[in-house]
């Protein structure tokens, strides 16, 4: 009995001495973060993990700043992004820190963390105001903005000036500059590109709208997507495809072909982001181009759009510190918008910032920037804080797919909105 | 049998388990998880809730969109595998044949079936592009055409090149595996033939056509599995434009789940594929088998 009762101590000695181990060695091992970064361009994957931060990377740099945090950062292309989230999201295992566009799904599911509870005030009053609002449900901030950027029309100033016209500013002199540009050429330049696919019909949706008085919700921020502005603002763009003033086949041509056209000297107008100029140069065009403002209905307001992706931070109820995983989160923000880091990687993707410190180096190293912030100040967003928003986007593709094989398009979004509504 | 395998009776599964276990691991596992998925609630972030029965197949069946995906899958299917098995079975007939060059020939056609869909699909996009389509300058240059032609200005002609494209891929392993069978095939037998008088249709019929019919049952069952699967040369082409005109079953359910965030409809209309692809191969191997026996 003896024997047994010393062998049982013994053992239980042993156990606590492990444990006891265990513990000094979980307290000294450093917190592991997960991060998914989206593959922006091919130099993203080289900046994060590669040698594309002056010989270094992201990764090594903030772990040697950092020692008692690891992280395990994947870069994933935006085609893959999703289904690698979701697919994660599904087995329990959700990334500590996610770099995508949407959140409202994630935050309306109780997944996100607040922005309050792991971003610094300092990193906070540096964001774009304009661009927090954008985040918010239920009065609650759920995510911060990394990059943005911004839509204008670009024009081939040499077309322009080879028929004698001058830049639209309303549709109607849209028009006529598609029919004085046709008849020029004789339909060996399209006028006019449009890009009503997959990728980026909900972006159609809103140049016509938007352009119009309409958009996706109303002045009480309710879905309204079958107003009269808005079925007279896609009627306008399946008028000029009629018309053949614009590429022939909208809703497979993505803005990209639309690109790769204007670069090569074949499209003579495409509103595209702001970073076209750097698209046309990597693809050895060399376009005389001029920007200006999004062409409006007559009597409307042109209004540009802007695109903006986030950052977010996922609950993990198993870690054994909350405090010091938040506090982690924290240091990697401010880490990675330290404008010593920021400008070079806000640069290097060709986007612009989302705080305001490093506007003073980005416009000192390209001029151009200025003039695009102003746009920025003044673009609409999506509406990608509303749960219904994944929804909404492809239901506009689909009404304007089906419009282009013939349907109604008043049909078609009052359908979308009869959905919404129902 | 085998005196080893006598004195061990447990030694063929034990060979057997590594692939026993595989394919319970990628195969078996995920077609339960997607059954029990497809009778779940599941968010628009991929979150799994509870039962909800059969909520799931009626909302994937009354989509708008479901009809014309199901019409486009069946010809999808119908379309490739019937014309690359006809075709198939033409080359591999030539292929056996003894002419100077064949080994040449018989290497280049594997490309195609050994290049990446996504890469064949890309090239046959360039190839019918409207504006630096290859197509177009080669029939311009030649004067066959006076201005470049759209080959893609209707759905349905869209669809028409992405199962000419899918013919085009599919066309070697038919070939391939008719080529093994008629190597198979004893000489004496057409000899016999010819002095018989048969001539090159009744040799084809009577004598080609039964015996390779294992290696065509074969081809023709796993061709209808990887062409009813087969994703990437409709998402490269089209990705089901213009508003899923173009989609077939296995484009429209990853659309549904990754752009419309419609999980559950999505591993309903998983479940319903497999059905449908069991049930079809299973018609076909019982149908095949039985006038095999009947032979």
């Amino acid at each position: 009995m003896k024997k047994v009762i010393a062998t049982l101590l013994t053992a239980s000695m042993l156990a606590a001495m492990t444990a006891g181990a265990a513990t000094a060695v979980s307290a000294d091992e450093p917190i592991e973060l997960d991060v998914i970064i989206c593959q922006y361009g091919p130099n993203t994957n080289d900046w994060f993990l590669g040698s594309g931060m002056d010989g270094t990377n992201f990764v090594d740099k903030f772990e040697e700043e950092n020692p008692d945090i690891k992280l395990n950062l994947d870069v994933v292309s935006w085609n893959d992004v999703y289904t690698e989230v979701d697919t994660r999201i599904a087995n329990d295992n959700a990334p500590d820190i996610l770099n995508i566009d949407v959140f409202a799904n994630y935050a309306n599911e109780g997944l996100l963390l607040p922005v309050s509870d792991y971003c610094p005030e300092d990193l906070y009053e540096d964001f774009f105001p304009s661009f927090i609002e954008q985040s918010v449900i239920d009065d609650t901030v759920w995510a911060v903005p990394d990059l943005a950027s911004a839509r204008a029309l670009f024009c081939n100033a040499d077309i322009f000036e080879e028929v004698g016209i001058d830049y639209p500013t309303t549709w109607s002199e849209l028009e006529d500059c598609c029919q004085a540009i046709i008849d020029y050429y004789d339909g060996e330049i399209y006028p006019w590109g449009i890009d009503m696919t997959t990728d980026e019909g909900q972006a159609a949706f809103a140049y016509y709208t938007w352009g119009n008085g309409g958009g996706f919700v109303d002045e009480d921020g309710n879905w309204a997507v079958n107003s009269p502005e808005n079925v007279e603002g896609i009627e306008f763009a399946l008028g000029l495809i009629d018309s053949g003033f614009t590429n022939p086949n909208p809703a497979t041509q993505t803005r990209y072909d639309l690109q790769d056209m204007f670069a090569a000297g074949k499209l003579a107008m495409v509103i595209a982001p702001n970073q076209l100029p750097t698209y046309v140069a990597d693809k050895e065009g060399d376009i005389n181009m001029v920007t200006v403002n999004i062409p409006a209905n007559d009597g409307k307001e042109s209004s540009s759009v802007g695109v903006m992706d986030r950052v977010m931070a996922f609950k993990d109820d198993s870690a054994p510190d909350q405090d010091a995983r938040n506090e982690a989160i924290g240091k990697f923000l401010k880490f990675f918008y330290d404008p010593e880091n920021y400008v070079g990687w806000v640069s290097m993707e060709g986007f612009l910032p989302a705080v305001n410190s490093a506007v003073e180096s980005l416009v000192e190293a390209d001029p151009t920037f200025e003039a695009w912030l102003d746009v920025l100040g003044g673009c609409q967003f999506y509406p990608t804080a509303k749960a219904e928003w994944d929804q909404v986007k492809q239901g506009v593709i689909a009404a304007e797919q089906n419009a282009l094989t013939g349907s109604s398009i008043q049909d078609e979004l009052d359908a979308l909105q009869a959905e919404l509504e129902g | 049998m085998n005196p080893l395998n006598h004195k061990k009776p447990w030694m063929p599964y034990m060979w057997l388990l590594p692939s026993i276990i595989l394919i319970s691991v990628f195969v078996v596992f995920p077609i339960v998880i997607v059954f029990k998925l497809s009778f779940s609630e599941i968010s628009k972030a991929g979150v799994v809730g509870g039962f909800v029965g059969l909520k799931n197949y009626t909302d994937a069946v009354n989509l708008p969109a479901f009809g014309t995906v199901m019409k486009n899958t069946f010809i999808w299917v119908v379309s490739v595998v019937g014309l690359s098995t006809l075709f198939g079975f033409i080359i591999a007939i030539v292929l056996n044949q003894k002419f100077p060059g064949r080994k040449i020939v018989r290497s280049v056609l594997i490309f195609p079936w050994a290049t990446s869909l996504v890469i064949q699909a890309s090239v046959w996009n360039y190839i019918i592009k409207y504006e630096y389509g290859s197509l177009n300058a080669v029939l311009l240059n030649l004067g066959i055409i006076r201005e470049a032609i759209n080959w893609r200005s209707t759905y349905q002609i869209e669809f028409i090149w992405e199962c000419a494209c899918g013919i085009f891929v599919t066309i070697p392993f038919v070939a391939f595996c008719v080529l093994a069978g008629l190597q198979s095939i004893d000489e004496s037998l057409y000899e016999s033939a010819t002095v018989d008088g048969a001539g090159f249709w009744k040799k084809l019929f009577h004598i080609t056509l039964p015996l390779v019919r294992p290696a065509l049952s074969v081809s023709t069952v796993l061709n209808i599995i990887y062409v009813f699967n087969s994703f990437p040369i409709i998402f490269t082409m089209t990705k089901g434009a213009p508003a899923n005109k173009t989609d077939t079953m296995i484009t429209f359910l990853y659309m549904l789940s990754f752009y419309d965030r419609k999980k559950g409809p999505a591993n309903a209309l998983s479940v319903i594929g497999f059905l449908i692809l069991c049930l079809c191969a299973g018609i076909y191997m019982v149908t095949v088998m039985r006038k095999e026996e009947e032979a």
